[in-house]
């Protein structure tokens, strides 16, 4: 089944054009937290991207890098919410 | 032979089962050397690890093994509800006609797996946002909100989920 | 079929747009993150949808699924660890004026 490789070009484009727009929060939030909203949302619209990069090319090792990214990411900001966190002491 | 030592061993094949699958999905193959390597490797990091996986006094067989079918139900409902979500989203966003409050609410799930899910799923159903969960007590933000009433508000908020992840781990 | 993939690239760039302009209108920080978490998770698993769509069963169909499976599971976690920063910081959630 093919598509118009085009298609796929402008959404690549207009997904990283989204996340320079997030990237207006992650420079402009007054508090860690806003800062981090942003930060999560640019996860979310790179990993859009490397899948969609990962379809168009039809390789299927660019998926890895995709699920590496999106773990990574998700542990990043669970570091970064636990350092501005005052934890329990640790459970 | 020790009952404790029997449910150590159950526990560290369990982990293993779910580390081959995640293994065998991970890669992505089915050449026998791959899945040779999986299975020697998840039995060691099993060993290893089991007692942080899974706590030594579990409430039933349901916690650890679910009904798997009733799972994917649950994937298509949960899909369907985050649209649902996202489009009531639309005039709160555009408008700005927003109300948020916080309410308080307990849940009747037993397992812990499933109370997580149960905060996930609120977390993804329209204009609600758990904040904390502390044994069988949820917090939530409420975008919109239509009542404060702790019970009122729950039965609001969990709808049929509550339920639905009643049958798949009790 | 094709067209199914057309609709859901199209829900997922409004979607994404619909998310930033939330996160960037909304007052304080839990309205911001009911925003982003609604929008951005809708906008990706469109997105992710219509790429399994197009790829049909294939090898890298089940992949794009574990990756869907991820992210649904871990992108609630992540927000509800920053709203609970912010909640036991003492943040105090924003209200609507009474006199409005």
């Amino acid at each position: 089944m093919g598509i118009d490789p085009f298609i796929l070009d402008v959404v690549i484009y207009v997904l990283m054009g989204i996340s320079v727009l997030s990237m207006v929060r992650v420079f402009a939030g007054p508090t860690p937290e806003d800062r981090l909203v942003g930060l999560n949302l640019v996860v979310a619209q790179v990993l859009g991207i490397l899948v969609i990069i990962a379809v168009k090319f039809d390789r299927s090792i660019y998926l890895d890098v995709a699920l590496v990214y999106a773990i990574l990411g998700f542990i990043g900001i669970l570091a970064i919410a636990r350092y501005l966190g005052n934890d329990r002491g640790g459970e | 032979m020790d009952v404790l030592l029997k449910w150590k061993i159950s526990r560290a094949i369990i982990t293993a089962v779910y580390l081959i699958v995640g293994w065998i999905l991970f890669t992505g193959t089915f050449s026998l050397f791959s899945i040779f390597l999986g299975i020697i490797f998840s039995f060691f990091i099993a060993t290893l690890t089991y007692s942080i996986f899974i706590e030594k006094q579990e409430v039933a067989r349901r916690d650890l093994i679910p009904r798997v079918y009733f799972i994917f139900i649950y994937l298509v409902i949960l899909i369907c509800k985050i649209y649902i979500a996202s489009f009531k989203m639309v005039p709160a966003v555009i408008v700005g006609n927003i109300n948020p409050r916080i309410v308080h609410f307990r849940t009747r799930l037993s397992s812990k797996f499933a109370r997580v899910i149960l905060a996930n799923s609120i977390t993804l159903t329209p204009g609600t946002l758990t904040l904390d969960l502390d044994e069988d007590h949820l917090v939530v933000h409420w975008l919109d909100a239509k009542t404060t009433h702790s019970h009122y508000a729950g039965r609001l908020i969990k709808g049929h989920f509550e339920s639905w992840l009643k049958r798949i781990w009790v | 079929m094709i067209l199914v993939v057309y609709i859901f690239f199209g829900m997922g760039i409004f979607f994404g747009i619909l998310g930033n302009v939330g996160v960037l209108k909304f007052p304080d920080i839990y309205t911001r993150l009911q925003a982003s978490s609604k929008c951005a998770v809708t906008s990706l698993i469109s997105i992710l949808l219509a790429c399994m769509f197009l790829k049909g069963l294939s090898p890298m169909t089940g992949k794009i699924l574990v990756i869907t499976v991820f992210f649904l599971v871990s992108s609630p976690v992540a927000s509800h660890i920053i709203a609970r920063g912010a909640w036991e910081r003492g943040t105090t959630p924003w209200r609507r004026k009474k006199s409005q």
